[in-house]
């Protein structure tokens, strides 16, 4: 068994590694991370948008947001994935690739999760630091953007991160759509392997538990060195972390 | 500087300001008193417009606070009423310094380095300029006040407003606060405090609100106010006051 894994791993890293790449469309643990990363980091300026227009008085702005976020979180994400898939390339007269469906998916998909938990770190702070810089003159947005989100941002880094590890295993959902990313290039060695699918997809496990553990950690490692700082205790023992003040909602497809 | 002429406010059936006429003039320092639930707070956050009213006019420096007024209209109403809450509310993720320095910088568009001197200076003034660097966390309860204090006058103010600035304190932390604000009065500063420091009151106040059930009951020198209060309610709270 080991032995199979030892194999398998020797005659198809440069496969999980970037899948056909430079032969073909980078793929693979490449794929996986380039697709994760993109999707988080356009997901997140989408997210404060949406939190702001969720917790905006006016209803031009709330209404379209909030249903949005319902919507987006409603719905399986396999669902989304299909209709991007299916639909975009009506609507724009041309078709995608499964690359930029996924990306596209996984924006809209993310940005509604994170813009849920932008708007709990936002509620999550007392009441007097909007009014303190009120009182001092700024103007909401100014507020919001010099008092409020620097703070509610750095209160949410755990969940931001524990909400890319779910964009990670999301990815996976790719697969449905040839998007060639890691289980897509499991699944390619499986095929032409046919006889030890156990040895194939214990070793995608593995990669996708190492990948998400670590990330894990160094989220850890980072939250308590922040909360140190914001402490006063740089250089100090490195304490339990701070309880946080928004808890990570869940994000499984 | 700061009137209140026929001012209404209510929540909902419950009249919590009650036909409010009276005047703070410039350079004068007036506490407000009264039992708990009495609209002192209410009241002096209807001067910035953190509540607003029902009813009457409010002026500040002449301009009338609850007019119909653009957005920025009104911040900059606010930039030029300091304003020192119960609970502090310095900026946690800002040290000592970037907080006094943050509103004249953005606000304002005061340069940098002026900004800094600034700061600098009003830090000095509360006797914090060796904490410039600290957090907010890293500060006491007294000293995060000062700070805050030194913070609503970086927008160098005509006025303060002082919302209750002690309550929060521990006992020993007070004495540090009230000797800022002190020092201020002393400066010609024109000061609405609301307290419960009525040592504060005789010595600083040049006159005394008293209120209860959102009506100012009384409106005289502290002198007269501690040694023969007029109304039942004022006596009451002044006794209540001595016999603990």
């Amino acid at each position: 068994m080991l032995t199979d894994v030892f194999d398998i791993l020797r005659d198809n890293w440069l496969l999980l590694l970037v899948g056909q790449f430079p032969n073909g469309p980078l793929g693979g643990i490449a794929c996986t991370l380039i697709l994760s990363v993109l999707g988080i980091v356009l997901a997140f300026p989408l997210s404060v948008a949406l939190a702001l227009a969720r917790l905006s008085p006016w209803r031009l702005l709330n209404w379209p947001a909030t249903a949005l976020v319902y919507i987006a979180r409603g719905v399986p994400l396999l669902m989304i994935i299909l209709w991007v898939y299916f639909l975009v390339p009506l609507l724009i007269g041309h078709n995608v690739s499964g690359f930029v469906t996924m990306l596209c998916t996984l924006v809209l998909y993310e940005g509604a999760y994170l813009a849920e938990v932008v708007r709990a770190g936002i509620e999550a702070l007392p009441n007097g630091q909007m009014e303190a810089a009120r009182a001092l003159g700024h103007s909401h947005l100014g507020a919001m953007r010099l008092v409020i989100l620097p703070q509610a941002l750095f209160n949410m880094l755990p969940s931001m991160l524990s909400q890319f590890v779910s964009t990670i295993k999301e990815t996976t959902l790719g697969y449905v759509i040839n998007v060639p990313e890691l289980t897509f290039a499991a699944n390619q060695i499986n095929n032409q392997l046919l006889t030890k699918p156990f040895q194939v997809f214990f070793i995608l496990a593995i990669i996708y538990f190492v990948v998400c553990w670590s990330l894990t950690r160094a989220a850890t490692a980072l939250e308590r060195r922040i909360a140190a700082r914001r402490a006063g205790l740089a250089g100090a023992k490195p304490g339990k972390p701070a309880p946080l003040a928004v808890q990570p909602l869940s994000a499984e497809p | 500087m700061i009137a209140f002429s026929n001012v209404n406010k209510w929540y909902g059936n419950y009249h919590a300001l009650n036909d409010i006429n009276a005047e703070v003039k410039k350079g004068e320092v007036v506490v407000v008193c009264g039992p708990s639930g009495s609209g002192k707070s209410t009241l002096i956050r209807t001067v910035n417009r953190l509540e607003e009213i029902k009813s009457g006019e409010l002026r500040f420096d002449g301009q009338n606070v609850h007019a119909p007024m653009s957005s920025s209209e009104l911040n900059r109403l606010r930039s030029r009423i300091g304003f020192v809450f119960q609970s502090f509310n310095l900026f946690p993720h800002l040290s000592a310094l970037d907080n006094v320095m943050l509103s004249p910088m953005r606000v304002r568009g005061v340069k940098r380095a002026e900004a800094r001197d600034k700061a600098m200076q009003l830090l000095e003034r509360v006797g914090l300029a060796t904490k410039a660097p600290s957090y907010p966390a890293q500060l006491s309860g007294g000293q995060q006040q000062r700070v805050a204090i030194a913070r609503a006058l970086a927008m160098e103010p005509p006025a303060m407003l002082f919302d209750e600035p002690t309550s929060a304190l521990d006992p020993e932390m007070v004495g540090e606060v009230l000797a800022v604000m002190r020092r201020l009065a002393e400066d010609g500063m024109t000061m609405m405090c609301v307290t419960h420091e009525m040592g504060f009151a005789r010595d600083v106040a040049d006159r005394v609100w008293f209120m209860d059930a959102g009506r100012i009951l009384e409106s005289t020198e502290p002198e007269s106010f501690f040694r023969n209060p007029q109304h039942p309610r004022a006596k009451r709270f002044l006794s209540d006051l001595r016999s603990h």
